[in-house]
């Protein structure tokens, strides 16, 4: 943890999902702290938890039991459209899957939350440009998702997460879906984008990407063991 | 991009499924399209019939149904009294009947036709001269009865003007033992209410009188028609033509619409009424199923949308777009479909024996394209309420997780 002031801060958060074979708690009392500029990765085995702290540090979903704070404000106050103002102006989310539109460009795909967060077009134009340079796909601005390969993809996804200047961008196993190598070229531009000062949290199994952060934090059994 | 624009880009990434839909939607609204125009149709058509005819409103006895009154007796008193109303323009005596007509010498070749006794020599609207001369205003004695015959008859029999030509009335539609009435045809004319079976043919009422065989008839009529003076109106001259003879029945052409459109036409405005719930129901299920399946297609990408801050009327907006789209072009798409249709079904309709020719099923009005527009654009609206909801209210994390997993 550093001793700067957090960008988001959980305390004492729970995670109940009610089952029809019983209530499955997938987080205990976890306390974090995520601070500017910082780098985390969390690890763990599947199903301990690590998913699900990342949803509710992006506030798409809400805790059971617990307390989170966004930047200072208590989301549990917050309305829905207040939460999806925070994820559209503050927040950034790559997807394991990309999900991309698959019926948008690479450029509009960049472009859209853009839009949606009521930018000028020439300030779209602009940005939108300066993001593709910055993942490198200058040459694929036309293409549709199912022209470009998984590498592609993902970097089109980061690049749309990073549309609106995110203080906290949150990545759930960015490498997942694609080859070591490639996986390679994702961590180095999360790199990137950390040295830019955007704070990062990048659930992964990955120990090449995870091996990049700055705090490691270890998962079991919907609890942190290490970090 | 606007949600116009992403739902359009939707539909074209779709092709199959958009084309499905739009096909769908086109086949429905061409029949919803042709029910609305047949709930007016025949009262628009009716109303129209009426109107040509140059007479706004009708005098009959007071006995008998509105279609067949019994004779007015002393009608040409009751005709001058009516003249002189200040708010009446015109009046005609009018009666009817059946007749044989045959050219001299083929008797065997005889036509039924319905005979029409007028006091006027020609009735710009029920009926139209094309060829020869309209009946004249008297006729010396000895000479044939003047007859105005309609193109049909004209060219069954091979008459013109000028042609001999026999009637024979059949009084009650039966066979009949009056002697035939020798006659000359004066003109060929189009009759405006003239079914497609049937033949027409006009006459003076002192003609009609004796191709009855009792030309002291000459004074009957079965019905006063009176055109109101402009500026006054056809209600105000049928008030005072009431208040002047309330022991006959005086109906302006709208109260003859109006009888029907209570009576006759009630039958086709519940049939249409049925059919076109049934073909909105139909509409509001094809786009309600195509667009929760393309929702349930994209749970993912509606939840990826919604972790980045899209909020739900966002989607909901998108849902809505994408629905007025399909539901929109495949409105547009169902007019000209549905206009062929009707054309069809208005030419099979109109096969029906003893309808006037010019009396249609299916008659356009700009209110019937509002209407429709209405009526599937509310159906559209309605459809996507469940998608918008489905895609809305999504739980987001438990989404991403379920996608990922699967």
């Amino acid at each position: 943890m550093t001793g700067t002031a957090p960008i988001v801060e959980g305390r004492d958060l729970t995670r109940v999902f009610p089952m029809p074979a019983g209530a499955v708690t997938a987080l205990g009392h976890v306390s974090i702290r995520i601070a500017a500029g910082e780098h985390v990765a969390i690890t763990g085995p599947s199903g301990c938890g690590k998913s699900t702290l990342l949803h509710l540090l992006g506030c798409v979903d809400r805790p059971t039991g617990g307390s989170l704070f966004f930047e200072g404000r208590d989301t549990g106050a917050l309305s829905e459209s207040d939460r999806s103002r925070i994820r559209l102006n503050r927040i950034g989310f790559v997807f394991q899957r990309f999900f991309l539109l698959p019926m948008l460009t690479a450029w509009e795909n960049v472009e859209l939350p853009q839009a949606e967060a009521g930018a000028s077009k020439s300030d779209r134009r602009a940005r939108t440009r300066e993001l593709l340079e910055y993942v490198g796909l200058t040459g694929r601005i036309d293409h549709r998702p199912s022209q470009l390969s998984g590498g592609e993809m993902q970097r089109v996804a980061i690049a749309r997460a990073l549309a609106n200047r995110p203080a906290l961008l949150l990545a759930d196993e960015p490498t997942g879906e694609l080859d070591e190598a490639t996986g390679e070229q994702i961590a180095d531009l999360f790199d990137r984008v950390h040295a830019d000062g955007t704070a990062i949290v990048v659930v992964t199994h990955n120990p090449v990407v995870a091996a990049r952060a700055g705090r490691r934090l270890a998962m079991k059994s919907g609890m942190v063991v290490a970090g | 991009m606007t949600a116009w624009g992403l739902a359009w880009r939707t539909l074209v990434h779709n092709p199959a499924r958009a084309c499905l839909a739009i096909g769908g939607v086109a086949v429905i609204g061409a029949l919803l399209f042709d029910m609305l125009l047949l709930s007016r149709g025949l009262l628009v058509s009716f109303r129209d019939l009426l109107d040509t005819a140059g007479y706004d409103v009708r005098v009959v006895a007071n006995e008998g149904s509105p279609i067949h009154r019994a004779p007015l007796d002393g009608a040409p008193a009751l005709a001058d009294a009516i003249r002189r109303l200040p708010g009446v323009e015109r009046v005609a005596l009018l009666r009817t009947g059946n007749a044989m007509a045959m050219t001299p010498g083929h008797e065997n070749t005889a036509a039924g036709v319905t005979l029409i006794g007028s006091t006027e020599s020609a009735m710009s609207g029920a009926w139209d001269i094309v060829k020869g001369e309209p009946l004249p205003a008297t006729v010396a004695a000895g000479q044939p009865t003047p007859l105005i015959v309609s193109t049909k008859l004209a060219e069954l029999l091979g008459v013109g003007p000028g042609s001999p030509l026999r009637l024979r009335v059949s009084l009650g539609g039966g066979a009949s033992a009056l002697p035939a009435l020798d006659c000359r045809v004066a003109g060929v004319g189009t009759f405006q209410f003239e079914a497609e079976d049937f033949y027409t043919v006009a006459t003076t009422m002192a003609g009609f009188a004796a191709a009855q065989g009792a030309p002291e008839s000459e004074g009957d009529a079965d019905l006063v028609l009176v055109a109101s003076a402009p500026g006054v109106g056809p209600e105000a001259a049928a008030r005072a033509i009431a208040a002047l003879r309330p022991d006959v029945r005086v109906y302006s052409n709208a109260q003859v619409v109006e009888q029907f459109n209570a009576r006759a036409f009630t039958y086709f405005r519940q049939i249409s009424v049925v059919l076109s719930s049934m073909t909105l129901v139909f509409a509001f299920l094809l786009v309600a199923t195509l667009l929760t399946m393309s929702v349930n297609q994209r749970l993912g990408e509606v939840a990826a949308l919604r972790a980045l801050g899209f909020p739900r009327r966002r989607i909901a907006a998108n849902l809505l777009c994408e629905s007025a789209l399909l539901v929109g072009v495949g409105g547009a798409a169902a007019l000209p479909l549905g206009g062929a249709l009707a054309v069809v079904l208005d030419r099979i309709l109109r096969g029906m024996p003893g309808l006037p020719e010019r009396l249609h099923f299916f008659v356009f009005e700009p209110r019937t394209m509002v209407l429709h527009a209405a009526l599937l654009a509310a159906t559209g609206f309605l459809a996507a309420l469940y998608p918008v909801w489905l895609a809305a209210r999504l739980p987001i994390a438990a989404t991403l997780r379920r996608e990922i997993v699967s």
